[in-house]
């Protein structure tokens, strides 16, 4: 006999999800029949007040567009102004640059790792993952004068100067994470809890993820080989020697399977960077920011982040404002319109679970 | 690169009148203008045929001087590593547009945002109509003409305590007793 | 996978290895934490070193940051007496404000806990709420600032090309330049209140910027009808305040200036750019004696407001001072006839070579006019007062240069000294360089005591002007025919004044030294030539004091009928306070003649 469907209401808060967004379930028993996603909790309408901001005052508003992994809108927003100027990004600070990126997807992935296990009730992980993720916070406020809104990476280069023996600390705190990634495989990898729960659980084949445009470990958890920092490089990319890891199965395994292999990565490009670092000076500067303005044009720029492939579409007018500036972070790919449909037919107690390894960040899909 | 970026700059002049090439030097991209109407079709030969089946991104700028929006659609090509961008201008007051998330679901999600934020219709369009906002009644937000701090003004109230501010140029003004003719004023800070 | 993944269950168990390690990010007992030296935490505002140009408030994308008037701290030339306050709830500590501060007094504190009960304390005025934060900065402005501190520089001719013709030494920027440097400028305004004339600064520094000369010139004109003329010579005081130049060197105000009125080439052009609107003639006459800037203001403004103005001129040609006492390397004659056609252009009518008191009675132009305006300067030098003076070659430099500037020619010899530290004596001495004598230039002070433009001062050391400070003349020596061949001075010291004034220069007895020189020219200063009203039934009436006419703050002298301004008027003597004791003048005199 069939179950009578219920509508549940889930959210808007989430375990391991940054932000807030509300999902209304049709539910026959524990089966998921239908969920339609409903945002609208943190619309703050950034790319609004930036068409009313000056170029300078709008990067300040950039890294808010997503909480746990700020730094790639602002290297997004520096490129692309960059480009429409013409500016000369010196050597250095593109090196900067990367680590920085690569450290903020480093936390990222420390913060995935909290809440992918968070959400499956394996509370432990959390505790560590969260807890090391402090030496990395701990290293962005040498450098930046911030914890997690670092707007450090500004159009023209970078905002200051490595402090001294600053590559020292990152060593130390790489080679202890680096110890540290094989203390969670064992907790979370060969943990039977987590494979029972993950495998098999939230897929994506591969002609969903290209109906959907999936970016990310999530479309190399389908076995597609594609990094951004790879077919489209920025900054010093293709001068490093990385690998993007896939895996097969399209399941919350498979993507927790690339992004293991991708945080051991992204410590394999901060050591390259640092070993490679050029002397010289960190920041071509801007003109007087009231004054400054832009010729007239576009720019479309694309950046890795942990999430995957996030886009900036930046146009001026000649104006001493954005014209225009319009940012699509990976959430917007994956947790709306694909997370309903990924959602059909899964269990009530996975759909954490699947929003979390999707790289659900609600902020960024309002902006 | 440059090869297949003829080829294809060939194709699609060849089979989408109207299509015009916009001049752009150095990055592995391509941007053509072209109408409206042929967007549904021009998408659908890039994504199956040409092997652009990545949809990065789509956007709508406000043109408001000029009376019309600018919808743009950002594809990508994994094999090629070429991005290709297709704009079409649409008249601001009548702003409808083809539907495309039969070719990418995904388009889907842009499409309701731009209904709503930009008041841009699509032709058979689903999903419900609030996306980010919850009974909007107003104007659509992102359009230009919509006065965000006019709105704010008159949605939220002002803390107390700040009354007192002044503003430097003026303070200057009053004590040397200067006067500022009227059409000088726009270029005070 | 098994029905019971037995290493699955297990491995998880090699957590329990971390039991009892030490933990990693709490401490017991509690540490309390230090934060990075980059630290962005609250603000600290250094209140004596900040002066209130509002740019921290003008960056802040938030609106979070008002200027306010602060108790105990007044407005003063070069700070507008306001202070930031910061709106806890709206800031985000993005630190622009900082790196916007031209002072660099504003910084961001370590301290980053704040807590109390009163939810109204979310206002903070840096630095007076949180006095402590100046021994725990952080983020500061030290090492990177998004201030452009260096200034466009202007190309000039080489120092030893120069010195061969009267051609124009500065070249004057380009488009590009101008627009460079004026984008460097911050738009606060504290210039306005240092310049005597007001001028629109900011507005038109921004509509250069912006790209907008015309407009640039219509704000210019706006309060001044001599500008290319100060964008020339000016003394621009407006350029020691500039809160650039705090740590930079200043927005280079006088040279955007000049940028701005050449690119009107002609008189007409000019017209047509400024287009201003001209007044019905009402019928009422204004009388104005000396065609110096003063002078020039107040009949060109008073012909806009329909006023009927004749100016009357000793000299063959209108300007005055800045005709007559400016060489043309500095002040090109085009660049002058320019502006005086455009002003008679306007309606003023100028009678040249017609001097006041001999070719026309002041009583005459007092009884044909509804009010007179006297601009008449200081054209008569003091003389040094030492012996000797009066040998021949010996000379008042003002009237070289005036002699000079009326295209005659004054035999000089190849050894000239020039005995004073201001404009004056540079040009003077700049001038006889120029005619192949070898120049030294004699000061009772030191270098950086001389009341002359810095740049007029390298200006001739770049040329080759010797400059000899802390040097008093006492004595000319002259040959059995009366001509000059040497000047004999004491060298002296810098003794500080105990009143608390500027050190005072006290000669060293026995040091006298002899310059061999075949001219001498006196530049100490002039004074007024009151000659046309002396012995008429006027001198009593205008009241002079200590050389000056007195006048109220409308520049009415005692005659209510006559107004004043210019050299003979002010302390300040230099073109712009001229020019805006004629625009003052102006209005006054509009005011005058309608209430009467």
């Amino acid at each position: 006999m069939r179950e009578k469907a219920t509508t549940l209401y889930l959210g808007p808060q989430h375990p391991g999800i940054t932000g807030n967004m509300m999902i209304r379930l049709k539910v026959e028993g524990d089966t998921i029949v239908k969920a339609t996603t409903e945002v609208g909790y943190l619309h703050r309408a950034f790319e609004k007040l930036q068409e009313q901001r000056n170029w300078l005052q709008s990067f300040t508003l950039m890294c808010r567009f997503c909480v746990p992994e700020t730094d790639p809108m602002e290297e997004s927003y520096a490129r692309a102004v960059e480009a429409i100027e013409g500016r000369e990004v010196p050597e250095r600070a593109k090196y900067i640059r990367v680590m920085v990126l690569e450290l903020a997807r480093l936390a990222s992935f420390m913060l995935w790792y909290g809440g992918q296990n968070g959400s499956l009730g394996l509370y432990t992980m959390g505790q560590w993952s969260v807890g090391d993720r402090n030496y990395i916070l701990d290293l962005f406020e040498e450098l930046t004068g911030g914890r997690v809104y670092h707007m450090y990476i500004w159009p023209g280069g970078v905002r200051r100067d490595l402090p001294k023996g600053f590559e020292k600390r990152v060593i130390k705190v790489l080679n202890y994470l680096e110890k540290r990634l094989d203390d969670y495989d064992d907790l979370m990898f060969d943990n039977a809890i987590f494979k029972k729960r993950t495998q098999g659980v939230g897929l994506v084949d591969k002609k969903t993820a290209i109906e959907h445009g999936v970016v990310g470990a999530v479309l190399r958890g389908c076995g597609i080989k594609s990094d951004i920092r790879i077919d489209d490089p920025y900054e010093i990319y293709d001068q490093l020697d990385f690998e993007v890891p896939t895996a097969e199965g399209g399941d919350i395994w498979a993507r927790a399977l690339v992004r293991r292999q991708e945080a051991r990565q992204s410590i394999r490009i901060i050591r390259q960077v640092i070993d490679q670092m050029p002397g010289g000076a960190f920041y071509n500067q801007i003109p007087n920011p009231l004054k400054w303005t832009l010729p007239k044009g576009d720019a479309y720029v694309r950046t890795e982040s942990v999430r995957g492939e996030i886009g900036l579409y930046l146009v001026s007018d000649g104006g001493n404002k954005p014209r225009r500036v319009h940012l699509r972070g990976a959430a917007y790919v994956h947790a709306v319109s694909l997370l309903e449909d990924v959602l059909i037919g899964e269990n009530v107690a996975d759909v954490s679970a699947i929003m979390n390894s999707l790289g659900t960040c609600p902020p960024e899909i309002e902006r | 690169m440059n090869d297949i970026k003829a080829k294809l700059t060939e194709h699609i002049k060849a089979n989408f009148p109207g299509a015009a090439e916009k001049d752009f030097k150095g990055e592995n991209r391509i941007d053509f203008s072209i109408d409206k109407e042929f967007i549904p079709s021009v998408l659908t030969y890039l994504k199956n045929t040409a092997g652009f089946i990545h949809l990065s991104h789509i956007t709508c700028v406000d043109w408001l001087e000029e009376g019309e929006f600018e919808m743009i659609f950002i594809i990508w090509s994994p094999t090629d590593k070429l991005k290709v961008f297709i704009r079409t201008r649409i008249d601001r007051e009548k702003a409808v547009m083809p539907n495309i998330d039969m070719i990418w679901r995904q388009a889907n999600t842009y499409e309701r945002e731009f209904r709503e934020m930009f008041g841009i219709q699509f032709i058979g369009l689903k999903g419900a109509k609030d996306f980010l906002l919850e009974d909007w009644e107003g104007p659509p937000p992102m359009r230009r003409d919509f006065d965000t701090a006019a709105y704010a003004k008159d949605a939220f109230f002002e803390r107390p305590g700040r009354e007192d501010a002044l503003d430097v140029r003026e303070e200057i003004i009053k004590r040397s007793r200067e006067e500022i003719p009227g059409f000088a004023k726009k270029y005070s800070r | 996978m098994s029905f019971f993944d037995l290493k699955g269950t297990l491995k998880p168990l090699t957590a329990l290895k971390q039991f009892g390690k030490k933990p990693h990010t709490i401490e017991y007992p509690k540490v309390k934490k230090e934060a990075a030296d980059r630290y962005r935490g609250f603000h600290f505002n250094d209140l004596e070193a900040c002066i209130g140009c509002g740019n921290c408030s003008t960056i802040c994308q938030n609106a979070a940051i008002d200027m306010i008037h602060i108790e105990g701290i007044e407005g003063i030339n070069g700070d507008s007496g306001l202070r930031p306050r910061i709106d806890h709830g709206r800031c985000c500590w993005c630190a622009l404000c900082v790196e916007v501060c031209p002072t660099g007094s504003l910084s961001l504190t370590k301290d980053y806990l704040y807590v109390s009960d009163d939810p109204d304390s979310f206002l903070w005025v840096p630095g007076i709420d949180n006095p402590e934060g100046k021994n725990n900065l952080s983020f500061t402005s030290d090492e990177q600032s998004l201030n452009d501190f260096k200034r466009i520089s202007m190309p000039e001719l080489e120092g030893m090309e120069r010195v061969k013709s009267f051609a124009e030494v500065v070249l004057g920027y380009n488009e590009e330049q101008a627009r460079e440097e004026a984008s460097r400028c911050i738009s606060c305004g504290l210039c306005t209140e240092a310049c005597p004339e007001h001028m629109h600064i900011p507005e038109y520094i921004n509509a250069i910027a912006t790209g907008n000369d015309k407009d640039a010139l219509r704000i210019i004109y706006d309060n001044n009808p001599l500008p290319e003329m100060c964008g020339k010579v000016c003394t621009r005081r407006c350029e020691d305040v500039c809160a650039i130049a705090v740590r930079g060197e200043p927005v280079a105000i006088r040279w955007l200036k000049r940028y701005a009125t050449e690119t009107a080439i002609s008189s007409d052009i000019t017209r047509e750019i400024v287009n201003p609107v001209i007044k019905e003639p009402n019928g009422k006459k204004v009388g104005i004696v000396g065609a110096g800037p003063s002078g020039l203001t107040a009949g060109y403004y008073l012909a806009l407001r329909g006023y009927d103005v004749t100016i009357y001129e000793s000299n063959a040609k209108a300007g005055g001072a800045t005709m007559y006492g400016i060489p043309k390397y500095r002040f090109p004659i085009e660049s002058l006839d320019k502006q005086i056609e455009y002003i008679e252009k306007i309606g003023v009518k100028i009678h040249y070579n017609t001097t006041v008191g001999k070719d026309i009675t002041f009583d005459k132009i007092y009884k044909e006019s509804d009010v007179v305006f006297m601009g008449v300067g200081f054209p008569k030098a003091w003389t040094l007062g030492i012996d000797g003076e009066d040998a021949k070659g010996s000379m008042q430099a003002v009237n070289y240069l005036h002699e000079i500037n009326d295209g005659e020619e004054v035999e000089i010899g190849n050894k000239v000294a020039v005995i004073g530290g201001g404009n004056v004596a540079i040009d003077a001495a700049r001038v006889s360089k120029r005619y192949g004598a070898d120049v030294t230039i004699l000061y009772r002070r030191r270098v950086q005591d001389m009341p002359a433009d810095w740049e007029e001062i390298e200006g001739a050391e770049d040329e080759g002007i010797h400059i000899v400070p802390q040097a008093i003349p006492i004595k000319v020596i002259a040959d059995k025919n009366g001509k000059v061949t040497g000047i004999e001075y004491l060298m002296a010291e810098m003794v500080p004044d105990e009143r608390g004034g500027r050190p005072k220069p006290v000669a060293i007895e026995g040091s006298n030294k002899v310059l061999e020189i075949t001219a001498l020219m006196g530049a100490i200063g002039q004074q007024a030539d009151y000659s046309f009203i002396e012995g008429t039934e006027y001198e009593g009436k205008i009241k002079v004091e200590r050389g000056r006419i007195v006048v109220n703050e409308d520049q009415q002298t005692s005659d209510p009928k006559v107004f004043a301004g210019g050299d003979a008027v002010n302390r300040t003597a230099d073109a712009i306070s001229a020019i805006a004791d004629g625009f003052r003048a102006c209005k006054a005199i509009d005011k005058y003649l309608i209430e009467k």
